[in-house]
C-alpha cells in the first residue's frame, strides 16, 4: 500500500507538471524584478504550508465516499495540500499549492495535481483600496467557502454543506486557468471586495459523469469561463454579505450519434449572509445553479434550474470545541422538486433529484495544528450523493445515515 | 407529518446496524456537554477592557507612516494587503492566538474575533492569496523583532514601548 502510494506521489509530479503551463507563463511575467531576487529578505518571505485530513464515513445505507456501507465504514476520504510561498518583490507574490485528494471513487484520484499557482501583483495599495492581479490557475471565490473548500480547518464541519457543496462537478467550480482582478474598497459603511476572473474551465471526468455523457465516446473539452464575486463586511465586523456568479463552458465532441457536437454551460448564482459574535455566528447561503445542453439533439438538449440552500448555526464553547447544527437542502429542478416527473420519465428514482440533510457536529482542537471532529448526518434523498459507475441511482434507499469522523493537520 | 415515516424507517434501519446505534448516543453526548459548557463558560468571557494597559500598534523605526486607519490596519493584520501606504512591504508579527493580548488587540483595536483572524489566515494561505503573519511567542521577542526587521509591524502594551521601536497612531 505504501509502495503505491508513493509511486503515486512520483508519478502525480510528472502529471502535476503538465498543468503548470499557465503557472511558468506568469513566472515569466515576473523577471523584470529578477534582479531582486539574490536579496536575502526575499528568502526570508518564503513560507510552506500544509495540511493532512482523514476521515471515516459510515452510512447505514447508500455509499458516500468509498464502500461506506460496508463493515466497519469507509476510509477513502483523504485530502493532503502542500504549499509554498515567497514575495520576490514587495507588492509581489508567487504561491502555488498541489493537492491529493480522494473521496472514494479510484485510488488514482489521489495522484497530485495542481491545486492552484499564481503570481499576484498588488498594483494599488494604500489606506482607501487594494487592488491586485492574479495570473495562473487562481482559486474561484465562490460562496463562503469555495475557495478552500479542500482545507479542513477552513470548514465549520467534516462536509460542507452538499447542496451547494456538492461533489459532481466539482472540477467546474474549483479553479480556473486565466487571469483574475480583485479590489478591496475601504467605506464609511465597511469594506467592499469585488473579485473577477476569467479564464479556461477546469473539467474533468466528474461532469462527464454527472451530465450521464460518460457513456459515449465523446469527450467534453473545456471553454471559456468567467467569475465574479462582491462581498460586503459592515464596520463592526460582524455582518458580512456575498453575492458570487459564474459561467463555465464546455464543448461536447461526439464521434457518432446519438451524440453530436455540442455545447455545456454552467450557470450558478450562490447569495451568502454571515452573521458573527464572538461566542456563535449565524450563516446561510442561497444558490440557483443553471444547467443547459444545446445543440445536441431535442432528445437531450435541456435546460435546468436546480436550487440550493441551508442554514447553519455554529457555537464556540470554548476557544478549542465548536459544535454545529445545519439544515441544507438541495433540488435538482426547480420544475420538479419532487423528482415525480423526473421518475414518470424513466430517468431515474424520484429521490435522486433532491436531498434535505440535517447535521449536527462538533470540532476540537486540542492544539492549534490539530482538529478531531465528528458528525452526524440525517439524509432524505440522494440528491448530491456523488455517482458511483457501479452502482446505479435505482438502487440507492431514499432515507438514510451518515456519521463521519476526522482527524486533520496543518503547519 | 411526511418526515414522520421517514424517521421510523431510518430509525429501523439504524437498530439492524449495533455501530450506528452507539455512536450517535455518544454525539449526542458531546453535543449536550458542550451546550452546558457553553452555558457555563458564556459569562467567564466578559471581560472590562478598562482593567488593562492599553495597545498600541508598533513598527520599524525606519517606517514613514505614522498613522493607519482602522480598515487597513485590518487588512494587514489580516493579510489582505502587503504593504505600507508608501509602498514598503510590511511584515506582520502577531502574539500566539491564545495570548489575552492578542485577543484584546484583534477585538478591541480591529473589531474582529481571533478565531475570525485565524480563519481568514488559513483562507489566505491555502488559497494562494496570501501569506500567514509571523508569530511571536510574547511581548518581548514582539519587541526585539519589530524593532529589527524592516517594514514590520506588530502590536505592545504601552508598558512594553520603548525608543526601539516607532508608535503608528491610529484613527
Amino acid at each position: 500500500m505504501r509502495v503505491s502510494m508513493s509511486f503515486q506521489w512520483n508519478e502525480g509530479i510528472s502529471i502535476a507538471c503538465k498543468h503548470t503551463k499557465w503557472f511558468w507563463v506568469s513566472l515569466l511575467a515576473i523577471y523584470p524584478f529578477a534582479p531582486t531576487w539574490a536579496n536575502d529578505s526575499m528568502l526570508d518571505t518564503l513560507q510552506v504550508h500544509g495540511f493532512l485530513s482523514q476521515a471515516l464515513v459510515i452510512t447505514d445505507d447508500n455509499n458516500f465516499f468509498g464502500n461506506s456501507s460496508k463493515n466497519a465504514g469507509s476510509l477513502e476520504y483523504t485530502e493532503l495540500g502542500l504549499n509554498a510561498s515567497i514575495r520576490p518583490h514587495s507588492n509581489l507574490l508567487v504561491a502555488a499549492q498541489v493537492l491529493s485528494r480522494r473521496a472514494g471513487g479510484e485510488t488514482s484520484d489521489a495522484i497530485p495535481t495542481l491545486d492552484y499557482g499564481v503570481v499576484d501583483y498588488q498594483m494599488v495599495s494604500n489606506q482607501q483600496r487594494t487592488i491586485g492581479l492574479q495570473l495562473g490557475r487562481f482559486k474561484n471565490p465562490f460562496g463562503l467557502y469555495n475557495q478552500t473548500r479542500d482545507v479542513a480547518f477552513t470548514r465549520p464541519s467534516i462536509l460542507l454543506p452538499q447542496s451547494i457543496y456538492f461533489d459532481r462537478t466539482r472540477s467546474l467550480g474549483m479553479a480556473g486557468d486565466g487571469a483574475s482582478l480583485y479590489h478591496e474598497e475601504r467605506t464609511q459603511a465597511g469594506v467592499f471586495r469585488f473579485q473577477a476572473g476569467v479564464g479556461k474551465a477546469r473539467i474533468e471526468d466528474d461532469v462527464d459523469l454527472a451530465l450521464g455523457l460518460d457513456r459515449f465516446p465523446g469527450t467534453l473539452q473545456a471553454g471559456s469561463s468567467a467569475i465574479g464575486q462582491v462581498r460586503f463586511e459592515d464596520n463592526s465586523g460582524r455582518f458580512l454579505m456575498a453575492v458570487s456568479t459564474a459561467s463555465a463552458n464546455a464543448n461536447y465532441q461526439g464521434s457518432q450519434p446519438p451524440l453530436d457536437n455540442g455545447s455545456f454551460q454552467f450557470l450558478p448564482w450562490v447569495f451568502s449572509l454571515q452573521y458573527n459574535h464572538e461566542l456563535w455566528s449565524l450563516t446561510s447561503e442561497y444558490a440557483l445553479r443553471t444547467i443547459e445542453l444545446d445543440g445536441f439533439n431535442p432528445g437531450i438538449d435541456q435546460k435546468k434550474t436546480g436550487e440550493s440552500w441551508y442554514v447553519q448555526y455554529t457555537r464556540r464553547v470554548a476557544s478549542d470545541w465548536q459544535w454545529l447544527v445545519r439544515f441544507d437542502r438541495l433540488i435538482n429542478d426547480r420544475n420538479d422538486r419532487s423528482g415525480s416527473a423526473y421518475e414518470q420519465s424513466g430517468l431515474g428514482p424520484a429521490h435522486s433529484q433532491f436531498a434535505d440533510d440535517i447535521t449536527v457536529g462538533v470540532q476540537w482542537m486540542p492544539r492549534p495544528n490539530i482538529m478531531l471532529a465528528g458528525e452526524y448526518h440525517h439524509v432524505d434523498g440522494t440528491g448530491w450523493l456523488p455517482l458511483n459507475t457501479d452502482a446505479s441511482a435505482s438502487e440507492t434507499s431514499r432515507h438514510w445515515n451518515m456519521l463521519l469522523f476526522q482527524l486533520s493537520l496543518r503547519f | 407529518m411526511a418526515h414522520k415515516p421517514a424517521i421510523q424507517q431510518a430509525s429501523v434501519k439504524i437498530r439492524t446496524m449495533p455501530l450506528f446505534c452507539l455512536i450517535p448516543s455518544a454525539i449526542r453526548t458531546v453535543v449536550l456537554a458542550a451546550l452546558m459548557l457553553a452555558l457555563m463558560a458564556g459569562p467567564a468571557n466578559a471581560q472590562s477592557p478598562e482593567q488593562h494597559a492599553a495597545i498600541r500598534l508598533v513598527a520599524h523605526p525606519t517606517v514613514a507612516t505614522s498613522w493607519l486607519n482602522r480598515d487597513t490596519t485590518r487588512a494587514i493584520f489580516a493579510m489582505r494587503q502587503r504593504t505600507w501606504p508608501d509602498g514598503e512591504a510590511v511584515q506582520v508579527f502577531v502574539l500566539p492566538n491564545r495570548d489575552p493580548v492578542h485577543a484584546r488587540f484583534a477585538k478591541e483595536q480591529l473589531a474582529v474575533y481571533p478565531h475570525q483572524l485565524q480563519l481568514a489566515w488559513d483562507r489566505m494561505v491555502f488559497s494562494g492569496m496570501g501569506q500567514a503573519p509571523n508569530r511571536v511567542s510574547n511581548q518581548l521577542e514582539m519587541r526585539e523583532k519589530v524593532a529589527n526587521t524592516p517594514g514590520a509591524l506588530g502590536y505592545l502594551e504601552r508598558e512594553y514601548i520603548d525608543e526601539s521601536v516607532h508608535v503608528i497612531s491610529m484613527e
